[in-house]
């Protein structure tokens, strides 16, 4: 809760809250989410507009196996309920199935070791059209002196198979001292071989975009959008009324 | 004509600890700085970066730093602020990170930007008081600030932060 009132101090808008689920363990359930308003009872405004800050659900499923992904096609309930999708691919064949034919909203990419597949172009130029995001994680760059080497080489990499588009940059942040402000992280983007205007763009637009993405798979491709509306019972009572007016007509 | 071009980075340090605003010194951040840039950019970048770089302006109630440095490496410096973790004073370490608000050619527009975002943390501050003497002193002294050839306007205000 500490990191949540830091972020909103420093400027952020939206923020999302992150679950992982390792497969590695043995069959676990997927947990539902923590609903935002049991942490905060009423949510603090952005600073300088008047609209309340935003907080989401995420869902990371670290995959090693193909097996895996088939708790993504499941009918489970607690899927529906996380805002944002992410997937962690650790074989270059899963990351090929993520890019292609998975429902996720980001593809995460590992930062903390070498990588062991080479990313190729054609899964990536699909993922770009279908409009699901890479996301890179800059706490353990902050942390570490080898882990920035790390993060720096994988994520230039990626920059030259992709052009710089469609990459997110996000904190893994569990302490309220590792989180960074926007610019600063837009900064960052530049390390990793962005241009000033993508470094930007990685920190606004594209997270705007994931968050629409989000929605979009929630809501049957953003077109139908269904909302409980409470039942009015005096439309009821009204209905019968009419209809016996015209029987006796 | 010819001119140095500086770029003078404005930044705010945010940190748990509230000992750890009383103990920011000048020489002490500058050094921290300094220290992130050689772990990011190596000699080269230090190099670079230290050649007309000072800390201009340093308000210890607010957190509010301005850093100089030339135009040609302003951006190794703003690259590397992100991973400035503590600050180092009289043998204790101070966990802490810089936020950077601004960056701009002039000090003058740096006092601008600050003047300005102190209003909205000012504003921020009176949503939030409790006590009725505190509100009346925030209105007095939102309605007071303003770029004055004095800096003593931008001094008042920053004192109300501090008292808070």
């Amino acid at each position: 809760q500490n990191i949540l009132t830091v972020c909103f101090s420093v400027g952020y808008s939206a923020v999302a809250l992150n679950n992982v689920i390792d497969f590695k363990e043995k069959k676990q359930e997927i947990i539902k989410p923590v609903s935002p308003s049991e942490l905060f009872p009423s949510l603090p405004i952005v600073q300088g507009t008047t609209k309340r800050i935003k907080v989401l659900t995420r869902l990371t499923l670290i995959v090693s196996d193909p097996s895996h992904c088939n708790l993504l096609r499941s009918t489970s309930a607690n899927i529906r309920l996380y805002d944002i999708i992410a997937v962690f691919p650790k074989t270059e064949k899963l990351f090929h199935i993520a890019c292609t034919t998975l429902d996720v909203d980001l593809v995460c990419i590992n930062v903390t070791e070498k990588l062991p597949f080479y990313f190729r172009r054609p899964p990536v130029n699909m993922a770009i059209d279908r409009g699901i995001y890479f996301e890179l994680l800059y706490t353990p760059a902050i942390k570490d002196s080898t882990m920035r080497r790390y993060t720096i080489s994988n994520a230039i990499s990626l920059m030259q198979i992709c052009k710089g588009k469609n990459i997110v940059i996000s904190s893994a942040a569990e302490r309220p001292l590792e989180l960074r402000g926007p610019y600063d992280v837009a900064n960052l983007g530049l390390l990793f071989g962005l241009s000033e205007g993508e470094a930007k763009a990685a920190v606004s637009t594209n997270c705007r975009a994931t968050m629409l993405h989000g929605e979009t798979r929630k809501s049957a491709c953003g077109v139908v959008y269904t909302v409980k509306k409470p039942r009015k019972v005096e439309e009821e009572e009204t209905v019968p009324a009419c209809k016996k007016a015209k029987t006796q007509a | 004509m010819v001119r140095f071009k500086n770029r003078y980075v404005l930044c705010e340090v945010v940190s748990e600890d509230p000992r750890c605003r009383q103990c920011i010194e000048d020489r002490a951040l500058g050094l921290a700085v300094r220290d992130a840039i050689a772990r990011v950019h190596g000699d080269y970048g230090l190099a670079c970066c230290s050649i007309s770089f000072t800390v201009k302006y340093l308000n210890a109630y607010t957190g509010t730093v301005l850093l100089r440095c030339r135009k040609d490496s302003y951006r190794l410096l703003c690259s590397a602020l992100p991973f400035v973790r503590y600050l180092e004073s009289r043998a204790q370490r101070y966990p802490c990170f810089l936020n950077t608000l601004h960056v701009g050619g002039t000090i003058r527009t740096c006092q601008k930007f600050l003047i300005q975002h102190n209003r909205t943390q000012l504003l921020r501050l009176l949503q939030n008081c409790t006590n009725e003497e505190e509100r009346q002193c925030i209105q007095k002294s939102l309605l007071s600030c303003s770029l004055t050839e004095e800096q003593s306007q931008s001094g008042d205000e920053e004192e109300d932060d501090g008292t808070e």
